[in-house]
C-alpha cells in the first residue's frame, strides 16, 4: 500500500480533506473537506484483485454521498433561513444535519453500511475507517448544540454495539461494533467537552491500532484464526488478549482510563441513566471479549494440530512490545507521571 | 550406595535431647528451681504479646518422656515405614509434631501455647491423612474439625484474658481464682483441653485416628498429643479445685473413662482397640485431675506414655506381620510365632492393667486408692472401679484373641519376630515400662502419700482386677455350639459398641441438617432460580437480541439508505410545517 505513489497521493488528499473539515469557519468549507475525504479514501479501499473491496468502496460512496448530499441540502437551507456563519438555533434543520454527521461516523441509528463495509477491508483500511474518518464528523457534530438525538443515538450506539458483537466470529466486523461501542463513548464525551472526547479518541485510536496492527501482520480475520496462529508464542497470544481487554476498557489496563474519565465527567453532569447504560453495555462488550480469551488465560485448552508458524520482523515486535506495554501498563504510568509532575 | 537415614540422625538427635531434658529436670526437681523466660514480641496498646517458656520439672520431666518415646518411635518408623516412599515427609512430620509439643509444654503463656496447640492441630491432621485414601481423609477431618472446637475455646480464652492485660495466665490462676471472667476463662481452657484429650461430647475423632500409620498412632495418639489436654489443665488445675468446672469434669470424665473401657470390649480392631483403651485411662488422667490431684494425673499421664506407646508399638509389629490386616479374629498363636513381640505386647498389657511392680501399677494403683480415701459420690466410685475391671476385661479378650490359640489367618502366611530394628525400638520402651513406674514414683513423691484404709477396701481393686479378667476370658471364649451372647442383645451391643453412638452424633448429627439445607439452596438458589433469572436467563435474551439484530443487518443497503432519507423527509415536513 505504501509503496504504490498513488495510494500516497490520496493518503495525502484525504488527510488534507479531514484538515479542511475541522478548520474552516463555514459549513459549506465543512462539507468540501468531507468530499475531499470521501473521494481520496475510496481509491484507497478498492482493490481491483479483491471484489469485496470494490463493494465495499461502493456501499461507502453511497452512504457518504448521500448523507453529504443531505448535509448541503440543510446546509442550503440553513443558508436561505439565516446567515451562512450564523449560530445554528433552528432545531430541525440541525437535526437534519446531526442526522447525516451521524450516518458518516457509523453511529447507531444509521450504523447498518458500517459492519458491512468493514467486513471487505483491509486492516489498514478498516484502522483508518474507525479512526481517521471518525474526527471530521465528530468535530462537526461538536459544532451542534442538540442534545437529545445525541442521547438517543449514544445509547443506541453502545446496546447495538455490545449486542452485535455477541455472536461474532468474524474479528473484522467484532471490531466494527466495538467501535461503533466507542463511538457512544465518544459522544457522550462530546456531549460534556471537546477535550474529553479528544482523550477518549486518541485512546481508542491508540489501541485499536495495537489490535489491527498484529491482525494486519498475521493477517487474522476470524476467531478461530486467533486460536491457531500463537500456538508457537503463548506470550504473544497472552500480550495480544491483554490488548483486547484494554480495549475493552478492563480497570487494570490503559483502556480504561478514559472511560474513568468519562464516567467522572458524566457523574458530575448529574448524567445517571446515560451512564449507567454505557457501564452496562460495557459489562456485556467485556464478556464477550473475556469469552473470547478463555483459552489464553486458562491452563488448560485445546489446541489444533494444523498450527502453523507465525513470523513476525524484529522492527513490528519491538513496535508490538512497546505498545503492548503502554496498553498494559500504561493507567500505572500515566499515575507515576502524576506524581513525578 | 547406603546413605544416613534421616530415623538413624533424628533418633540419635532426639535421645540426646532426652537425656538432657531428663537430668536437667532432676537437677530442678532437687533444688525445687523454676526458671522463666519471656521474650516479649510486639508491645500493643500496653498489651504485650510476649513468648514464655516455662522450665520446671514437670515440664522438663514431660519433655524428656516425649522426646524419648518420640526417638524410639522414629527408630521404629525406619523398619516400619521402610518401603513408604514419603518415609522424609513422615519423619519430618513427626519432627514436626514433637517441635510443637515442645513448645505447648513449656508455653505458661495464653498466646505462646496457642502456637504449639495449633501445630499439634496441623500437624495430626497432616499425619492422620498421610495414607491418601477417603477413610483416612474422612478420619483426619474428623479429628481436624474436633480440635478445632478446642482452638476456638483457646481463642476466646484469650481475648477474655485481655481484661487481665497479660496473657500469663500462671500469675493470675491463684489471685483471681473466684471472678467470673476468671470461670469463663477456666470452663473455656477446660472445653480446649476436653477436645484436645477427647472426653466426651468430643471422643470420636481419637479412634477415627486410628487411620494414621501405627508409629504416628504410638507417638501422638497415645502418649502426646492426646495428653496435651491434660497437660494443660494441669497447669489449669487451680481453677478446677472447689468449682463446678471439677464436678462437670469429673463427670464427664468418669463417663468417657467407663464409655471406653465398654466398647473396648466390643471392637475387633487391634488398633481401635487401643484407641479406646488410650480413651479409657485419658478419662481417667482427667478425672483425677478433676479431683485436684493433679500431680496423680502427671504421674499417670508419664507412665501411660511408656506402655502404651510399646502397646502401639507391638501392635505395629503384629500388623506389619498379618499383611495389614488390624483384625485381631484373624490373628491367634501369635505368642508361638512371635514371640518376643508377644511378650513386649503382654507386659504393657499388664502395666495397663495395673499388674504389680509394672509401670502402671504404681500410678494407677495410687489414683483409686486416693479416691477410696477422698469424699467422692457413688456414681463416680462405681465408675472408677468398673472401668478398671473393664481395662483389664478388654486386655484379657485382647490377649485371648492374638495370643492363644491357633492362627485363624489365611493357611499359607508367612510370621517371622525378626524385624529387629522395630525389636530393638520395643525393647528400649519395654525396660521404661518396667522400671518406669517406680522410678518416676520415688522422684515425683519424695514424701509418699498417707493412705489409710481397711482391708476390704485395700483388696478391692485387686478384686476388681481379677474379676475383671476373668470375665474378660469367660465372655470370649469361643467352641463350636458357643451361644453368640453379643447377637442375643443386638441394640444393646451396637450402642455399647459404636461408643454410645458419638462417631454419628459428631459427624452425621452435627451436619445432616445443614448439608440438606445445603443441598436445597445449591439445587434450588444456586443452580436453580438465581441462575435462571441470573446468568443463563441474561446470556439467552442478549443472544436472542444479537440475533435479531442480525436479521436487521442482513437487508440491502438500499433499504437502509431509504430509511435514512425517510428520515430526513420526516424532519423536513416537521420543518416545513411547524
Amino acid at each position: 500500500m505504501f509503496n504504490n505513489s498513488s495510494k500516497i497521493l490520496f493518503i495525502t488528499m484525504m488527510i488534507i480533506g479531514t484538515l479542511i473539515t475541522v478548520t474552516s469557519n463555514s459549513w459549506l468549507g465543512a462539507w468540501m473537506g468531507l468530499e475531499i475525504n470521501l473521494l481520496s479514501f475510496i481509491p484507497l479501499m478498492s482493490d481491483n484483485n479483491n471484489f469485496k473491496s470494490t463493494e465495499a468502496s461502493l456501499k461507502y460512496f453511497l452512504t457518504q454521498a448521500l448523507a453529504s448530499t443531505v448535509l448541503l441540502f440543510a446546509v442550503i437551507l440553513l443558508m436561505l433561513k439565516n446567515n451562512l456563519n450564523s449560530e445554528i438555533n433552528e432545531s430541525f434543520i440541525s437535526m437534519i444535519m446531526l442526522s447525516t454527521l451521524l450516518l458518516k461516523s457509523g453511529a447507531a441509528p444509521f450504523h447498518f453500511w458500517f459492519p458491512n463495509l468493514m467486513e471487505g477491508l483491509t486492516w489498514m483500511n478498516a484502522l483508518m475507517l474507525m479512526t481517521w474518518q471518525k474526527i471530521a464528523p465528530l468535530m462537526l457534530i461538536s459544532y451542534l448544540n442538540l442534545k437529545n438525538l445525541l442521547m438517543i443515538s449514544v445509547i443506541l450506539s453502545v446496546i447495538v454495539g455490545a449486542i452485535g458483537g455477541l455472536n461474532q466470529t468474524s474479528l473484522r466486523k467484532l471490531m466494527a461494533f466495538s467501535s461503533i461501542n466507542h463511538l457512544g463513548w465518544m459522544l457522550s464525551a462530546l456531549t460534556i467537552s471537546e477535550s474529553i472526547w479528544m482523550i477518549y479518541f486518541l485512546f481508542y485510536s491508540f489501541l485499536s491500532f495495537v489490535l489491527t496492527f498484529m491482525f494486519n501482520i498475521f493477517k487474522l480475520f476470524h476467531l478461530n484464526q486467533l486460536f491457531s496462529w500463537f500456538l508457537q508464542n503463548k506470550i504473544l497470544k497472552f500480550t495480544l488478549f491483554m490488548n483486547f481487554l484494554s480495549l475493552g476498557g478492563l480497570p487494570p489496563f490503559l483502556g480504561f482510563l478514559p472511560k474513568w474519565i468519562v464516567i467522572q465527567q458524566l457523574t458530575f453532569c448529574n448524567q445517571y441513566f446515560q451512564l449507567m447504560i454505557l457501564l452496562m453495555s460495557t459489562l456485556i462488550t467485556l464478556f464477550f471479549y473475556l469469552r473470547i480469551c478463555y483459552s489464553a488465560f486458562m491452563l488448560n485448552y485445546s489446541e489444533n494440530n494444523w498450527a502453523m508458524n507465525s513470523h513476525i520482523n524484529n522492527f513490528n515486535m519491538n513496535l508490538y512490545t512497546i505498545m503492548t506495554f503502554l496498553s498494559i501498563f500504561g493507567l500505572f504510568l500515566i499515575s507515576l507521571f502524576y506524581f513525578m509532575f | 550406595m547406603k546413605y544416613l537415614s534421616i530415623c538413624s540422625i533424628s533418633f540419635l538427635n532426639l535421645i540426646f535431647i532426652s537425656m538432657t531434658c531428663f537430668v536437667l529436670s532432676l537437677n530442678f526437681m532437687l533444688n525445687n528451681m523454676v526458671y522463666f523466660i519471656e521474650w516479649e514480641v510486639v508491645s500493643l496498646n500496653s498489651m504485650s504479646i510476649v513468648m514464655t517458656f516455662l522450665f520446671d520439672w514437670m515440664s522438663l520431666l514431660f519433655m524428656s518422656f516425649v522426646l524419648m518415646i518420640s526417638s524410639l518411635v522414629i527408630y521404629y518408623s525406619k523398619e516400619y515405614m521402610s518401603s513408604d516412599v514419603n518415609i522424609n515427609r513422615f519423619i519430618m512430620l513427626v519432627l514436626m509434631f514433637v517441635l510443637s509439643m515442645m513448645l505447648l509444654i513449656i508455653s505458661p503463656n495464653m498466646i505462646s501455647i496457642l502456637l504449639g496447640w495449633d501445630g499439634l492441630g496441623l500437624v495430626s491432621y497432616c499425619l492422620v491423612i498421610y495414607f491418601q485414601n477417603v477413610k483416612s481423609y474422612n478420619a483426619g477431618m474428623l479429628t481436624a474439625l474436633s480440635n478445632r472446637i478446642g482452638d476456638v475455646a483457646l481463642l476466646l480464652a484469650i481475648a477474655w484474658m485481655l481484661n487481665y492485660g497479660s496473657w500469663n495466665y500462671i500469675f493470675y490462676l491463684e489471685v483471681m481464682q473466684n471472678e467470673f471472667e476468671m470461670m469463663i476463662i477456666g470452663s473455656l481452657v477446660m472445653l480446649a483441653a476436653m477436645t484436645k484429650s477427647a472426653q466426651i461430647p468430643f471422643s470420636s475423632w481419637l479412634p477415627a485416628a486410628m487411620a494414621a500409620p501405627t508409629p504416628v498412632s504410638a507417638l501422638v495418639h497415645s502418649s502426646t498429643l492426646v495428653t496435651a489436654g491434660v497437660y494443660l489443665l494441669i497447669r489449669f488445675n487451680i481453677l478446677l479445685e472447689n468449682s463446678w468446672l471439677g464436678q462437670l469434669l469429673l463427670l464427664l470424665s468418669g463417663l468417657t473413662m467407663f464409655m471406653a473401657g465398654l466398647g473396648a470390649n466390643f471392637e475387633f480392631d487391634l488398633k481401635k482397640i487401643i484407641a479406646l483403651s488410650t480413651l479409657s485411662q485419658l478419662g481417667l488422667m482427667m478425672s483425677i485431675l478433676s479431683m485436684g490431684f493433679y500431680k496423680l494425673a502427671m504421674f499417670h499421664l508419664l507412665t501411660h506414655a511408656l506402655f502404651k506407646a510399646l502397646l502401639f508399638m507391638c501392635a505395629g509389629a503384629i500388623i506389619h506381620n498379618m499383611n495389614n490386616s488390624q483384625d485381631i479374629r484373624l490373628m491367634g498363636g501369635l505368642s508361638i510365632h512371635m514371640p518376643l513381640t508377644s511378650a513386649c505386647f503382654n507386659v504393657s498389657n499388664l502395666a495397663l492393667c495395673g499388674m504389680p511392680f509394672l509401670a502402671g501399677f504404681y500410678s494407677k494403683d495410687m489414683i483409686l486408692e486416693v479416691v477410696m480415701i477422698s469424699n467422692v459420690n457413688m456414681f463416680s466410685f462405681f465408675l472408677y472401679f468398673f472401668s478398671t475391671g473393664l481395662t483389664v476385661c478388654y486386655s484379657f479378650r485382647l490377649v485371648y484373641y492374638t495370643m492363644t490359640g491357633d492362627l485363624n489367618c489365611s493357611s499359607l502366611n508367612m510370621l517371622n519376630d525378626e524385624g529387629w530394628i522395630m525389636l530393638r525400638g520395643m525393647m528400649g520402651l519395654l525396660i521404661m515400662s518396667i522400671i518406669g513406674g517406680s522410678t518416676l514414683n520415688w522422684l515425683i513423691f519424695p514424701i509418699p502419700y498417707m493412705i489409710c484404709l481397711p482391708l476390704y477396701m485395700k483388696l478391692l481393686t485387686l478384686f476388681v482386677c481379677i474379676s475383671g479378667g476373668l470375665f474378660g476370658y469367660v465372655i470370649s471364649l469361643m467352641k463350636l455350639y458357643t451361644l453368640n451372647k453379643s447377637l442375643m442383645l443386638y441394640n444393646t451391643t451396637s450402642f455399647l459398641g459404636s461408643m454410645w453412638f458419638m462417631p454419628f452424633m459428631s459427624t452425621y448429627g452435627i451436619i445432616f441438617y445443614p448439608l440438606n439445607l445445603g443441598q436445597i439452596v445449591s439445587k434450588s438458589f444456586d443452580q436453580g432460580w438465581s441462575e435462571y433469572f441470573g446468568g443463563q436467563h441474561l446470556y439467552n435474551k442478549l443472544m436472542t437480541y444479537s440475533q435479531t439484530l442480525f436479521l436487521m443487518h442482513n437487508n440491502n443497503l438500499k433499504i437502509y439508505l431509504l430509511l435514512f432519507v425517510f428520515w430526513i423527509l420526516i424532519l423536513f415536513n416537521f420543518l416545513l410545517f411547524l
